[in-house]
């Protein structure tokens, strides 16, 4: 009995969001953005940067401060469009985080979602297991912060914009996800 | 070892059948006498941009009551008012947004946004909505109405990008209706809480139904294998 309640206690620890690399660390470009988001979260759009892929730590940092850099000056935005950006290297990237409405869908989603992307083009291919797998548990842990909604629903970009994002094959995984709702 | 095996496949059905009778969670939205409800209700823009979409109101045992239906063309954003009834409708936002305006307690029930398609089963869209509203009370505030439009006794059908033709499917007000503007009320809605009911007689009836008619089949092919094996 004590060992049961041991091991749940343990399991509501384990999903803390201490693994997102922050800003600082991929050395981003201070955020221009003041829109809030409303918390708790109902909603996860989940796109592709259609871009280059990164498979190393070195690599993702500097293809997240790409994108940032398109997006700021080449788009004139307040800052990288998304919440948080995934590696194939399994890292998560911080993006606007949790806070901060982002950029990524379009004006009547953007106030009301969190915006992940991965880093690379997933039309002919799957990202990477500890991409997913990193998604999974940026979910997880937002979820037990109450930034996302316990019900909370993930969309696949093209579900809800007229786009191909996120990807044939990155879509079909995503349509296998517990939390997925078309 | 057999029996063992058909014991399995019973669970099995049990299981099934429970899976396919959970409804979707009611989302409560709990509202003072003349506020306005604001639900948005998103659908897959890949497989209903160009479908009609509906607000239902779910009387209790009865058949559900549609109340307000966006108008074609369905490609195009469009706003369509129905007394206290407003359908925002936009394609390429994939949203289709509900307002009730100046609520009263009678109005409290069960709703839904659809995908309006007979003959087919409507598709649900975001939760049903369980509306409470309550009497305020006097000294908490009164609505700021800036102005009032008085209308005419004609339902009202607007539709921006398109002259109405078809005007069978509003309904005629018994009474004017005001088109009540509260800027200073802010938020609309109260989010539903987490912990919000399903409907349980509706998943008890549907898993009972299910369960006896998958026990009929289970009992018949039981019948029939026992006869050719046994």
């Amino acid at each position: 009995m004590l060992f049961a309640c041991a091991l749940l206690a343990l399991l509501g620890l384990a999903t803390s969001c201490s693994f997102i690399v922050p800003r600082s660390e991929w050395r981003a470009l201070p955020s221009e953005c003041s829109s809030r988001l409303g918390h708790p979260v109902r909603y996860v759009v989940i796109s592709h940067t259609a871009g280059s892929f990164c498979n190393s730590p070195d690599s993702c940092e500097q293809q997240a401060r790409n994108v940032q850099h398109y997006h700021k000056n080449e788009l004139g935005w307040c800052d990288v469009a998304y919440n948080f950006l995934i590696g194939e290297d399994g890292h998560v990237y911080e993006g606007r985080g949790w806070n901060i409405k982002g950029d990524h869908t379009g004006p009547i989603w953007n106030p009301m979602s969190i915006g992940i992307t991965f880093m690379g083009n997933f039309m002919d291919r799957v990202p990477a297991k500890r991409a997913l797998r990193a998604a999974l548990n940026l979910l997880e842990c937002g979820v037990s912060r109450g930034f996302l909604r316990s019900n909370y629903e993930v969309k696949g970009h093209r579900d809800v914009q007229s786009t191909l994002s996120p990807g044939d094959q990155l879509y079909q995984v995503i349509q296998s996800w517990e939390h997925y709702r078309e | 070892m057999r029996k063992a095996g058909l014991w399995g496949l019973l669970c099995v059905f049990f299981v099934s059948e429970v899976k396919a009778a959970i409804v979707l969670e009611e989302e409560r939205y709990d509202l003072v006498e003349g506020q306005t409800l604001t639900v948005k209700c998103p659908f897959n823009i890949m497989k209903y941009a160009n479908s009609q979409k509906a607000w239902q109101r779910l009387p209790d045992g009865k058949e559900p009551l549609t109340l307000v239906v966006t108008q074609r063309p369905f490609t195009r954003p469009s706003e369509v008012h129905m007394g206290k009834f407003t359908l925002k409708h936009d394609p390429s936002e994939a949203m289709l947004q509900v307002q009730m305006t100046d609520l009263q307690v009678t109005d409290s029930g069960l709703y839904r946004c659809v995908i309006y398609h007979p003959p087919n089963d409507p598709v649900v869209l975001f939760h049903p909505v369980r509306l409470v509203v309550t009497k305020g009370s006097s000294d908490v505030f009164t609505p700021v109405i800036i102005p009032i439009t008085r209308l005419t006794e004609r339902p009202i059908l607007i539709t921006t990008k398109y002259s109405p033709s078809d005007t069978t499917t509003t309904r005629s007000l018994p009474k004017p209706t005001a088109v009540v503007s509260s800027p200073g009320l802010g938020v609309t809605i109260i989010n539903g809480t987490d912990a919000d009911s399903v409907s349980t007689s509706s998943v008890t009836i549907s898993v009972i139904c299910g369960l006896l008619s998958k026990s009929l089949v289970f009992i018949i092919l039981f019948i029939v294998t026992k006869r050719t094996f046994g």
